[in-house]
């Protein structure tokens, strides 16, 4: 989430409304000097405890920075420690507007706890917004994501189908996927993504082509791995094949990574950005499909029999050792 | 019902005897149907046999070994045990090419990974099955008046080989292979006299196909063996609806289904508090009575795949631990038991 972007954008549109019609040149105008100082611009306690999440996010980000270095006794103690601050924040942030929504959710997250209990208290959330708020309004652009003040909504809902998700609750995962798509088809919060594991995981063929296609087969981590693992689970290996070099070739240290699990911590509050194809979009990948994989406890051992595959997590084994 | 090797031999010696009976003396041959009883339990080996009923029998003595003695043995007695099972196998093949629950036994023992067997099984089972309906098709003219029964029993090493196939093709994640090869079987044997049923139970609720589970449900009082009534619904069926509403989060309901497990099995709280996995039974699911506190401990061992789903800390799943949680049984208390 990139809360300073967010927040300009905020700050810019309310202070232009008070201000009357802006040309778009006076809208830029405004937004650049929204974004030099916009502590200035915070009119109402709205955006005074928006201000505040997005400095608990900036904190909470350098501090995995720093955590990354520590071992593990000392990196769960930093972790807890930082967790609670981030919910001090978030408490700080809800005394000045106790309906802010990404401070609520952000709460919930980093409890971390089981996807059941988090699911509830979720939903709970879900459910107040919606009495408070009404339904989520879609502008005429077709896209709720163009709002910047349904951001949070949306973000809440991504959260909810990676909770179901985790939970092992895949139907629920796929129509929470399917009702953000629908409100927002941009989808820069990559339902589709989420969307596509738990369509393998039901060995719903038809549901992740018609899935595919919807975003004109553009491809990505999450699509391959699904594709491969249905494929798998589906007992047409040759098919599985193709789909999972399909993915070690296009997504890097795939191989590597399906191999040797690594640790990702919780998102906070949503998906980390990445550059597509990079290591970090396979990582996030292979990280999300985690439950899956191991609910068909062999597609690794049987994927690992494949050479190519082989030669392809260990190119990159090789690679990663001679750049450190 | 499940298979019981022991009971399996006796009839097949039992209609192997019938059939040598005079049947223009039927007082003679009602004298002598009374005796087999006592002649099978003291000496069975004098009854007349073919080399197929000789390697079942050594089939049915490894079972025995395997299913019900190797997981009570000490550590240093499971190596001979398992020695000698194999070697009562390899006797049964030398005595039967085609004794297919041997062949399926040995691979069992063989083959580690639950990919390698799985795919030993699906790419065999045509072959097993061709060979079994041949079997079953022989037996019912061989045996006249008893057609049925020998025609049943000549089919049982399929209906073992492809429910162990569904059994494993759910384990290994493949929940759509697990449904059609139960399909097939109950087409083959409304009766479903080796439950597979029950593993299907568990597949429609992987694929959360409530719709699905019903169907099954529904056409389970048809004609099965296992004569369980609809009232007394199987604790797969009844677990399979408590992973599918735990995952539509209707947990009101899914605590109903929960009741009605502990309400219909003795000793129920603390089985599904310590949720054991068990292994499998080699020959087949292992026979244990209908609603006892075994099938039990059987159906929640197989429902692992339900339980232990999803991302959470304690490595129960989170179905499992929301199961356990419901039980009320404090989780050092199961811990002390298992």
């Amino acid at each position: 989430m990139d809360a300073s972007d967010e927040l300009v954008r905020r700050l810019s549109l309310k202070r232009s409304d008070k201000l009357g019609h802006l040309s778009p040149e006076g809208f830029a105008e405004l937004e650049r000097s929204v974004s030099k100082n916009p502590s200035l611009f915070v009119d109402d306690e709205h955006e005074a405890a928006f201000l505040e999440v997005g400095k608990a996010l900036a904190r909470i980000e350098d501090s995995r920075d720093e955590e990354e270095n520590l071992d593990d006794d000392a990196y769960l103690r930093a972790r807890r420690h930082h967790l609670d601050r981030l919910v001090a924040d978030c408490d700080r942030a809800l005394s000045l507007d106790p309906g802010c929504v990404d401070a609520r959710l952000l709460r919930v997250l980093a409890a971390d706890q089981d996807p059941n209990e988090a699911l509830g208290l979720l939903l709970e959330l879900q459910q107040e917004v919606e009495e408070q708020d009404g339904p989520l309004v879609v502008p005429d652009s077709g896209d709720a994501w163009d709002d910047v003040f349904s951001r949070p909504r949306l973000r809440l809902d991504a959260a909810v189908a990676r909770t179901c998700f985790d939970g092992a609750r895949y139907r629920l995962a796929e129509s929470s996927c399917r009702s953000l798509i629908e409100h927002a088809p941009s989808d820069l919060l990559g339902a589709r993504l989420t969307c596509s594991l738990a369509l393998a995981r039901l060995e719903d063929e038809k549901g992740l082509n018609a899935l595919d296609v919807r975003f004109r087969r553009a491809g990505n981590a999450w699509m391959h791995l699904s594709r491969a693992l249905l494929m798998f689970k589906l007992d047409r290996l040759g098919a599985a094949q193709r789909a999972i070099m399909g993915f070690a070739n296009l997504c890097e240290g795939g191989a590597y990574l399906l191999v040797h699990p690594t640790y990702v911590d919780i998102y906070l509050p949503d998906r980390p950005s990445f550059k597509p194809g990079s290591f970090e979009e396979s990582l996030l990948a292979v990280h999300e499909a985690d439950p899956i994989v191991v609910d068909t406890p062999d597609f690794v051992a049987w994927a690992s029999t494949l050479p190519e595959f082989v030669a392809k997590a260990q190119g990159f084994d090789d690679g990663a050792d001679a750049g450190w | 019902m499940s298979f019981d090797p022991r009971r399996e031999d006796y009839l097949r010696l039992g209609l192997r005897f019938a059939r040598t009976l005079d049947s223009k003396d039927p007082f003679g041959a009602a004298r002598a149907i009374s005796t087999f009883s006592r002649r099978y339990d003291q000496n069975r080996d004098a009854l007349p046999q073919s080399d197929g009923d000789r390697a079942f029998h050594l089939v049915a003595e490894a079972t025995d070994l395997i299913d019900y003695q190797l997981p009570f043995a000490s550590d240093e007695a499971v190596q001979p045990l398992l020695d000698n099972a194999g070697k009562l196998l390899d006797e049964a093949l030398d005595l039967d090419a085609h004794c297919h629950d041997a062949t399926r036994m040995k691979a069992a023992a063989e083959l580690l990974s639950f990919e390698s067997y799985y795919r030993f099984l699906e790419a065999n089972a045509p072959a097993v099955r061709e060979s079994c309906l041949r079997r079953r098709d022989a037996a019912r003219e061989e045996f006249g008046a008893r057609a049925d029964l020998a025609g049943d029993i000549a089919l049982r090493p399929y209906l073992r080989w492809a429910s162990t196939e569904a059994a494993k093709a759910l384990i290994c994640g493949r929940y759509t292979k697990t449904i059609e090869l139960a399909d097939e079987l109950l087409e083959l044997d409304p009766t479903d006299q080796c439950d597979v049923r029950f593993t299907a139970a568990l597949a429609f609720a992987k694929l959360e196909d409530e719709a699905g589970l019903e169907r099954l449900a529904r056409g389970r009082n048809v004609r099965l063996a296992s004569s369980t009534g609809p009232e007394h619904a199987d604790a797969w069926l009844l677990m399979a609806r408590v992973a599918l509403a735990y995952k539509r989060r209707d947990l009101t309901c899914a605590r109903e289904w929960l009741a009605r497990i502990t309400e219909s099995y003795p000793h129920a709280l603390e089985t599904l508090s310590r949720q054991d996995e068990l292994p499998d039974g080699v020959f087949a699911r292992l026979a244990v009575a209908p609603h006892s506190e075994d099938e039990l401990i059987l159906a929640v061992s197989e429902a692992t795949v339900l339980l232990q789903e999803g991302r959470d800390e304690n490595g129960r799943g989170t179905l499992g631990a929301w199961v356990a949680a419901q039980t009320g049984v404090p989780a050092d208390a199961s811990a002390r038991r298992a």
